[in-house]
């Protein structure tokens, strides 16, 4: 069993993620585009949340608001009660890296690093050393006896566990993925499936991006998002 | 794992590209070790020489003076000829504490190495203050005071009777050797200057007269002596300070030369590393992207590209010092057979001070070539840097 996340350090009562007319405008040229129009929403803790919703509908660009990668163009967003919106690349770093892990389609593991040195890279950035944690991890996501092995010697299922334990490594309050699945069979997608059910059963927020219907209805609620808008 | 394997790590992903990048850096690092070296060697070595001399001023017939005093200095057959009087002018003026007449000639025997005769008398010994004489300085008739090469070359040893070589029905008895000094007395064979003068028929004739100041400052003056003196006409002046302050600033104008070479390799070399990690930076774009969403801050972004940078430069100054010593040989061959003068003295060899200022070099080249591409880097928004390319992942 993938282990809890440590108790946080901000009131339990408090929603994971509080947005209130959350507005991201980007331009490309002279156009504006609304990637996120006004939308407001909550997530609460240890929350199993899937976003979905039509292509360009804003899904991955809520995903990047929500990890504090980009600053919203208006609106209110609260991250473990803390107000992102007005934050400096440098403070939004600092909670990304304490509050936040990242699940992305292609899994994003370095190819030069092992699957252990993968799994420790975040804590490097962190100045943490976690040994311990590293091999903890492995383990919950069963390929302790893939620790040395180059991420192109993996399977695409086992690669996205790697990435998995990776974002879990500094524990994060909330677990991002945009479309987690996206690049798995089937078969391979459910275990990946399972295991976040497994976090979220052991307590973890879990947001999930998805146009794939078997993750989206193992969540516990879903999100969806049209033009920018929550539905 | 830490910053510097996670750079280091980064390497192995373009072998070749690294390779000549490396390469690059290495060239440059080792022309700018080979040419301070070689400055350090040969200024020391002009030194030597001058030091191992003992003489001040170098009085030699009218002729050439620069190959008069390589003649004089590595030993040679002399084109042209002094008058013995002379040298009584010369001791006699001003300034003047030794004058030390010698009469040199020299043949090559069948196998190419050469054989120099000197003929001297003691007076030499006031200039030559490192010699060590094992056995003694030649007093009577046909006696030698032979150079520690020689003696091995030869295999002579003190007291024998010896057949001068390329001097056929000539022979003599070794009274002295004299250890090794290093400089090119240790290929000489010396003999009473009586001797010499006959037996290479040049009776009363010298080739050469060393002259040692009782100050070297007034060198100047005690030049203008000579030259004002009867003889004066006759005889060529050469201040031997001056001749190598000469020779020297011949070779430097070639060092400016070298220097700029070795500056524009460098900065070609630092724009090499720096287009290299700069296409590693577009190349990993994408990666930049997912270590920024990872936490990593634009801090440790630029760090490790910045790092990565300088050890590909510190590496390559590395390899590039090692090679350069390893040819160092080779170039100093090159060297010598181009020179208008060369020191007997080793003109490169390890320093450690030199290899320090070359691995300076690479760092301060290192970590301005890596301010570019790390800043491009940090400064990627990390969205931006996701969404780049998105399919080759
Ligand atoms: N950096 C950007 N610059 C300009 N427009 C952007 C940028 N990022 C996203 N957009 C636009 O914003 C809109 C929402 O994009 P987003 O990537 O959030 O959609 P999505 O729901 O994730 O779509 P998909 O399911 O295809 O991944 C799209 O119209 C997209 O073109
Ligand atoms: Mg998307």
């Amino acid at each position: 069993m993938p282990s809890p996340p440590k108790p946080s350090q901000t009131s339990p009562s408090l929603p994971v993620v509080e947005a209130v007319e959350l507005t991201k405008i980007y331009h490309r040229g002279r156009e504006e585009v609304r990637a996120l129009n006004a939308a407001t929403f909550r997530i609460e803790r240890g929350e199993f949340v899937a976003v979905v919703g039509p292509s360009g509908a804003g899904k991955s660009t809520l995903l990047n608001l929500l990890g504090c990668m980009d600053a919203p163009t208006s609106g209110t967003l609260r991250i473990t009660g803390q107000e992102v919106q007005g934050l400096s690349d440098q403070q939004r770093t600092r909670l990304r890296r304490e509050q936040i892990g990242f699940v992305f389609q292609h899994f994003g593991l370095m190819p030069t690093l092992t699957v252990a040195e993968n799994i420790a890279l975040p804590t490097l950035f962190a100045r943490r050393r976690l040994a311990q944690r590293v091999d903890e991890l492995l383990e919950q996501v069963a390929l302790s006896h893939r620790r040395n092995h180059r991420p192109h010697e993996l399977s695409g299922g086992e690669m996205q566990r790697v990435a998995i334990a990776r974002a879990l490594v500094n524990n994060p309050q909330m677990l991002l993925a945009d479309e987690p699945t996206g690049n798995l069979d089937t078969a391979t997608g459910d275990t990946i499936i399972s295991l976040f059910q497994q976090l979220h059963q052991a307590g973890l927020t879990v947001v999930v991006v998805t146009h794939n219907t078997p993750l989206a209805s193992a969540t516990q609620r879903q999100l969806t998002l049209r033009d920018g808008r929550v539905d | 794992m830490n910053w510097i394997s996670l750079s280091l790590k980064d390497w192995q992903r373009r072998p070749l590209r690294t390779g000549i990048t490396l390469t690059g850096v290495a060239i440059a690092i080792a022309a700018l070790w080979s040419l301070l070296s070689f400055q350090r060697g040969y200024q020391d070595g002009m030194q030597s020489e001058l030091d191992r001399l003992g003489a001040h001023i170098l009085v030699v017939p009218k002729g050439c003076p620069y190959d008069a005093a390589s003649i004089a200095l590595h030993g040679a057959t002399w084109p042209c000829y002094l008058k013995q009087s002379y040298l009584k002018q010369v001791a006699t003026t001003q300034g003047v504490a030794t004058a030390a007449p010698a009469f040199m000639t020299a043949f090559y025997d069948a196998t190419g190495a050469q054989n120099v005769y000197v003929g001297v008398d003691k007076s030499i010994l006031a200039l030559k203050r490192g010699w060590h004489i094992q056995g003694r300085f030649p007093q009577g008739r046909d006696e030698l005071l032979v150079g520690s090469a020689v003696a091995e070359r030869m295999k002579w040893h003190l007291g024998q009777q010896v057949n001068l070589p390329n001097v056929p029905g000539q022979g003599g008895q070794v009274s002295g050797i004299l250890a090794p000094t290093q400089g090119a007395d240790d290929s000489f064979i010396y003999m009473g200057l009586n001797d010499a003068q006959h037996l290479f028929k040049h009776p009363n004739e010298l080739t050469h007269i060393l002259v040692r100041l009782k100050d070297p400052d007034d060198l100047e003056n005690t030049v203008a002596q000579l030259h004002g003196c009867s003889a004066g006409l006759e005889m060529n002046v050469v201040p031997l300070a001056h001749l190598f302050r000469t020779i020297q600033s011949l070779v430097n104008s070639t060092r400016l030369l070298l220097g700029c070479i070795a500056l524009i390799a460098l900065l070609v070399a630092g724009a090499g590393v720096s287009n290299a990690i700069l296409m590693t930076v577009v190349e990993r774009t994408r990666e930049i992207g997912i270590m920024r969403a990872l936490g990593a801050s634009h801090s440790d972004i630029f760090r490790i590209f910045w790092l990565q940078t300088l050890q590909v430069c510190l590496v390559g100054g590395g390899i590039g010092v090692v090679v350069a010593f390893a040819a160092s040989r080779t170039l100093e061959a090159w060297l010598r057979g181009r020179l208008p003068f060369a020191p007997t003295d080793t003109l490169i060899h390890w320093e450690w001070w030199i290899a320090d200022v070359c691995l300076a070099c690479s760092i301060i080249l290192g970590s301005a070539a890596g301010l570019l591409p790390a800043w491009r880097a940090a400064r990627l928004s990390p969205c931006e840097a996701m969404r780049a390319s998105r399919g080759q992942m």
